[in-house]
């Protein structure tokens, strides 16, 4: 089988859009199965985890290490069988941002969406390590 | 639900393979010790609540402004 096109949302051209499927959704939208990843180059480092063929909906998300380049989340090895992932560099992460207003946005680093970067399917994983991370990590904004 | 009595220090065994033991009753308080494999992961149910709130809350519609964000550099 030939492998998909890999994701790279940081370097994606404006506009371009790749195909994300999550079989088991996220937590508390598990019936929306199906996303695009996009990314704006003038919205660096955010890109966006938008449904498709369901209601307009949307996750804001980043690569984790961008921001916080210490964040070393341990993927159980089920979830790690379950996305097929063979290496590290195989897996795409990604941290959902909460925007709560134009000066304070968060992470969530209990629970980051893990995406094999050549079959795109991923998956919102609970890291085993979860206790030492937390669900709303600031992120540093510009004042 | 099967719901089985247990005394202090005595267990229960899930899947010939995961043993759930009472370590410590104070009060209202059971301390329960989990022996299961590593590919077993094995969470306080609170987690999974928190990132469902959590992933409710960050839910929005698309075309929001976003806030500018000083990245931090990676270490080298």
């Amino acid at each position: 089988m030939k492998p998909a096109e890999p994701i790279e949302p940081e370097t994606a051209p404006k506009a371009s859009s790749n195909l994300v499927q999550l079989p088991l959704g996220l937590l508390g939208f598990e019936q929306m199965k199906n996303y695009a990843l996009l990314a704006d180059p003038a919205e660096k480092p955010f890109a966006w985890l938008k449904v498709v063929d369901e209601k307009p909906l949307s996750f804001v998300v980043i690569d984790p290490f961008v921001v916080f380049p210490d964040y070393k989340p341990e993927i159980p090895p089920s979830d790690v069988s379950f996305l097929g992932i063979k290496e590290a560099s195989d897996a795409l992460l990604l941290g959902i941002v909460t925007i709560h207003g134009p000066n304070r946005a968060t992470m969530n680093l209990k629970g980051p969406v893990v995406i094999n970067r050549h079959s795109h399917i991923g998956k919102q994983v609970i890291i085993a390590n979860a206790v030492d991370y937390s669900v709303d990590h600031p992120l540093p904004v510009a004042a | 639900m099967l719901i089985l009595s247990r005394k202090l220090g005595e267990s229960i065994v899930i899947d010939d393979r995961i043993i759930v033991k009472i370590i410590r009753v104070d009060g209202d308080v059971v301390k329960i010790g989990i022996e299961a494999p590593a590919s077993v992961p094995v969470h306080r149910q609170e987690v999974y609540e928190e990132i469902q709130r959590n992933n409710q809350q960050a839910a929005v519609k698309p075309g929001l402004p976003l806030p500018k964000i000083s990245v931090v550099p990676p270490k080298t």
